[in-house]
């Protein structure tokens, strides 16, 4: 097992009529009691903040990049390998609406 | 872990759209009638909170209570922000009209319908246009979302985006306020907003489009934002008489389209489908628009379709009544239509044959060119004189005047019908 970073790119759910929103909330409680204990931490990021281009340089009226780059949010999972985390991630309900980064973190976890 | 079925059961049916539509109210009245932009964003943020948290976690005993808090949390993060930026600036921040009313009271359940009635009153502000003020309704107010929105009007996303932005736009610079109108403007105000929800229903209504679900919700929508309405302006009879209208209406919901989604003429409806409780509610409701002996097109339009929602029967219809009801109509609002359903009926006084020739002089009429009720009815008719050659025609005319699929379906029946009837006449 591996753990994996999954971020999500992108305003995709900044769009969806508050009716969509509560059809998807079963399909996110799906994926997320079938994750059972792969499942270990998410969060939504508020697309404001600071930006620090160097360390005379800081940004705070964001937001600072184009919508769909812009770091939405972030899941972290737990993976058998990069394989097993990218269909994790593409079964999730976010993937529609998201661009999603999945990354495996340095560490290997010590069980 | 809760079982996730049971969680979700706990949301009634539409919450998220419901609770948008409230909480945009009540945050509009804190920031402004030009912030209501910002009043979406923080109401998407909160339901897009809600999602997450309740997807991780459970879903809330109360989910409505917690939207609440949480929409409210962000509007005093917002309020803050603002004096934190107004300091700054070293003046203050004229917009946010929370100096008299604190945001504790304005997030009371009490109120709510004070909030949402002065949303009702700026979407449908004469200055906008009319298309404007529904497009406004239904995403302010009803909490639908663009694609509803244009999915609702037959319209797309883009030309409706753009309807709410140049609305949105004129109540920024023509400073509408967020207010009930007061005084002799109160009338005048209400008329409009009358018309509004009317459009509004009858959007919904007239449809015989594949999109039914979300049209009946238009309808459901129309009849809520008038009963909120009624609460709070009793001795305007009006309100009554279009309720009233919209139920016998709406009664009829079920039996307008058969099992297999084709349309049933009113003749045709199978009136045990007919909702009687509505039907009941619609009586009511008529008799309270009667005081004060005002008569406004909606008394008498809530009158016509008692008349037909009272008769037993299509046969048993008070024809005369109804006919002398869509004259003072007429008087009221002269229009093509009024004349073209005063032409219907006096077929059913007089007979089909007596009632062409006035449908024939109606087809001249400029606005009915392209009125495709008008060679249906000519069609219908012409049937039921047996003159199968013209009614083809009538039909043939009506296929160029519809792109709704059930329309053009009805009409291959009745062309099926009159080719038939020609055929076994040659034999």
């Amino acid at each position: 097992m591996q753990e994996f970073l999954l971020i999500l790119k992108g305003d995709g759910m900044d769009g969806l009529a508050p009716e969509e929103l509560q059809r998807l909330l079963a399909n996110y409680k799906g994926w997320v009691q079938e994750l059972g204990d792969q499942y270990l931490a998410g969060q939504r990021l508020q697309s404001s903040g600071a930006l620090i281009r160097d360390q005379e340089n800081i940004l705070t009226d964001g937001p600072f990049l184009e919508p769909k780059e812009i770091i939405a949010g972030y899941f972290l999972i737990r993976a058998l390998d990069l394989e097993a985390a990218i269909a994790i991630a593409q079964s999730s309900p976010h993937a529609p609406y998201y661009q999603i980064e999945v990354r495996p973190l340095v560490q290997p976890l010590m069980h | 872990m809760n079982d996730a079925a049971d969680d979700i059961a706990r949301l009634v049916d539409h919450l998220f759209r419901r609770e948008a539509g409230k909480l945009v109210a009540i945050l509009t009245r804190i920031f402004g009638s030009a912030n209501i932009e910002l009043a979406e964003d923080i109401v998407q943020d909160t339901l897009l909170a809600a999602l997450n948290h309740w997807s991780v976690g459970t879903v809330p005993d109360n989910p409505a209570a917690w939207l609440t808090q949480v929409a409210k949390r962000k509007a005093f993060n917002e309020l803050q922000r603002r004096k934190t930026a107004a300091a700054h600036r070293e003046r203050q921040d004229a917009s946010a009209a929370t100096n008299s009313v604190s945001l504790d009271e304005i997030f009371l359940e009490r109120e709510i319908p004070d909030s949402q009635l002065r949303m009702i009153f700026t979407c449908c502000h004469p200055a906008l246009s009319l298309p404007s003020q529904i497009a406004l309704t239904l995403k302010t107010l009803c909490g639908f979302g663009v694609s509803e929105v244009a999915r609702a009007l037959l319209s797309s996303e883009s030309t409706i985006n753009k309807r709410l932005y140049r609305a949105k736009q004129k109540i920024r610079r023509k400073e509408i306020p967020f207010s009930i109108p007061s005084g002799p403007m109160l009338e005048e105000r209400l008329d409009a907003v009358c018309l509004t929800l009317y459009l509004l229903f009858n959007e919904g209504y007239t449809s015989s489009h594949r999109e039914s679900v979300i049209r009946r919700e238009l309808c459901i929508e129309a009849m809520r934002l008038t009963r909120l309405l009624l609460e709070h302006f009793e001795d305007y009879p009006r309100l009554f008489a279009l309720i009233a209208l919209m139920c016998f209406h709406a009664a009829r919901f079920e039996a307008r389209i058969d099992q297999n989604g084709a349309i049933v003429i009113f003749e045709d409806q199978n009136r045990d489908l007919w909702d009687q409780k509505l039907i009941a509610a619609g009586m009511r409701y008529l008799g309270q628009a009667a005081r004060g002996g005002q008569l406004s097109e909606y008394h008498l339009e809530a009158g016509i379709a008692a008349e037909h929602c009272l008769a037993g029967s299509f046969a048993m219809t008070n024809w005369q009544s109804v006919y002398q009801q869509y004259e003072l109509l007429y008087r009221l609002k002269p229009n093509p239509i009024i004349r073209l359903n005063m032409a219907i009926i006096r077929g059913q006084i007089d007979g089909a044959a007596a009632a062409l020739p006035g449908l024939a002089e109606l087809a001249d009429d400029r606005e009915l060119q392209s009125y495709f009720p008008l060679p249906v009815t000519q069609g219908i008719f012409a049937m039921k004189t047996h003159d199968f050659a013209s009614a083809r025609e009538f039909f043939r005319r009506a296929q160029t005047l519809t792109q709704s699929q059930r329309e053009l379906d009805f009409l291959k029946i009745k062309l099926g019908e009159c080719e038939l009837a020609l055929a076994a006449g040659q034999v």
